[in-house]
């Protein structure tokens, strides 16, 4: 063990790693020695520690753009804030969140499509004369949920674009050594996810999509990745009884996703996009916000109506947690959003 | 009105930094007396107010601070940067200290009238 490793700049040192290395950059220095003239005080205090790492994880999450407030960075002169920084940061955050989102909603929403096929499938007859309905809100739902999932895609599809095109320019030009990882990472998942979920959505319990609102393939293809998002998690027993490729695809997918979202916002953080291409995605971030929020007030409104007689509009305990974990991601991306926006005030004001 | 470096006004006082504005306002108070270090800045405000900023707190408010543009820190080849207050910065914390000094003047007022003729000694 070094000196340093010992005594007071030691437990500096140790409570520094609370703080993320952006923060570590700009205030590390000042930091430790106001840590170590307080321990050289107050040679043990619980309430320091965790005064540090409530503080840490609050640096973290401003770093995330969830703080409020553009992180000050080493290096960026009078105006402290590095704008550009932020941005990038903020819309990986925000990429992220809404991939979260996109997750979530996909499992909901399918099963919303599911519901609304069948209904519309079977009609009356003597032997059937009482047949699956469409409820009003559940229908409600289901036209805005499908409405704003095809708007959420064009939105990530317009997002997408720009930063292919500048990280694919930076690979060629040979300036994008960092930049491999997170491509391959994301290629590899994105090829997981669409070898997988083509695989299992000749398991799709729709009708084939002839009557429904989204074209069947791609509604099967959306029930087959979201397939994770199940009750089954909380049953071992059934789930027990389902083929060893589908739970092993149910387990796969998560971390398949998450994947995907991770290398999508380190691209974004280190593509070193222009401020113009930032500027328009900032533009598209605030707009899938809104969107989402609509999806969101769909859902929502589906859960807390219940499946107004109607069996197979019926929204489980998984589906209250997932509107619980879209709603959470959705905050989490509003709040990068607004980061991102006041960021790009102050990268226009004139220094 | 002078504007923060967020573009924000810096007229409201400290009414963006909700449950921040206790630390903010006395590092502010402390800077408004010259610039100071972060070690200096805890002794300032234990003297003067009779707290002790944690250092996690203390920082977080500084950042806080820092990024609004209503302090600066100095350049310095010492490891213990100081930090001085800024134009918005003393604009934003008049603004403060005159809301609460409303507040205050009020409270006593009714304390002096209400609480020494009666009905509230019970």
């Amino acid at each position: 063990m070094s000196r340093a490793d010992t005594g007071a700049a030691g437990s500096a040192a140790r409570l520094l790693r609370w703080y993320p290395a952006a923060w570590r950059d700009r205030y590390g220095d000042e930091f430790a020695e106001l840590l170590i003239a307080d321990i050289e005080e107050r040679p043990r205090s619980m309430a320091r520690t965790l005064d540090v790492a409530r503080g840490g994880i609050i640096a973290r999450l401003a770093d995330l753009g969830l703080g409020g407030f553009p992180l000050p960075a080493a290096g960026a002169g009078a105006g402290a804030v590095d704008p550009h920084r932020q941005v990038r940061v903020s819309l990986g955050t925000i990429g992220a969140a809404l991939a979260v989102c996109l997750a979530f909603g996909a499992a909901m929403q399918s099963q919303l499509t599911i519901a609304w096929e069948w209904s519309t499938a079977v009609a009356p007859s003597a032997a059937d004369p009482d047949p699956p309905f469409i409820p009003a809100v559940a229908g409600f739902a289901t036209l805005v949920t499908s409405a704003a999932m095809l708007a959420i895609l064009v939105l990530a599809t317009a997002a997408t674009i720009p930063v292919i095109v500048t990280v694919a320019a930076r690979l060629v030009a040979g300036a994008g050594r960092r930049l491999v990882l997170p491509v391959a990472v994301f290629a590899v998942a994105v090829a997981v996810l669409f070898t997988g979920g083509r695989q299992f959505e000749n398991g799709w319990v729709g009708t084939g999509g002839h009557d429904g609102l989204i074209p069947g393939g791609v509604a099967a293809f959306e029930w087959a990745t979201s397939l994770w998002v199940s009750a089954y998690w909380a049953h071992p027993g059934a789930l027990a009884a389902f083929p060893l490729a589908e739970r092993a695809w149910m387990l796969v997918t998560p971390f398949a996703l998450a994947a995907v979202a991770l290398a999508a916002a380190t691209l974004v953080r280190r593509a070193g996009l222009s401020a113009r291409v930032l500027a328009f995605e900032a533009r598209l971030a605030t707009a899938a916000c809104a969107v989402t929020g609509v999806f969101l007030v769909g859902v929502a409104c589906w859960v807390a109506t219940g499946s107004e007689g109607a069996p197979l509009f019926h929204p489980g305990l998984i589906d209250v947690a997932a509107t619980g974990a879209l709603a959470l991601a959705l905050a989490a991306a509003v709040k990068a959003a607004g980061t991102a926006s006041r960021s790009l005030r102050l990268a226009r004001k004139p220094a | 009105m002078s504007k923060r470096a967020d573009g924000e006004p810096a007229g409201r006082g400290l009414s963006g930094f909700g449950r921040y504005a206790g630390p903010a306002t006395l590092i502010l108070s402390s800077l408004a007396d010259g610039p100071k270090h972060g070690y200096a800045l805890t002794k300032d405000v234990e003297e003067f107010a009779g707290v002790r900023l944690a250092p996690g707190t203390l920082y977080e408010a500084l950042a806080r601070l820092e990024s609004q543009g209503l302090i600066q820190a100095i350049e310095t080849d010492d490891r213990r940067r100081p930090y001085q207050l800024t134009a918005a910065g003393a604009t934003a914390l008049k603004a403060h200290l005159d809301a609460q000094r409303r507040v205050t003047d009020v409270g006593l007022r009714r304390l002096s009238i209400n609480w020494t003729t009666g009905w509230g000694t019970a």
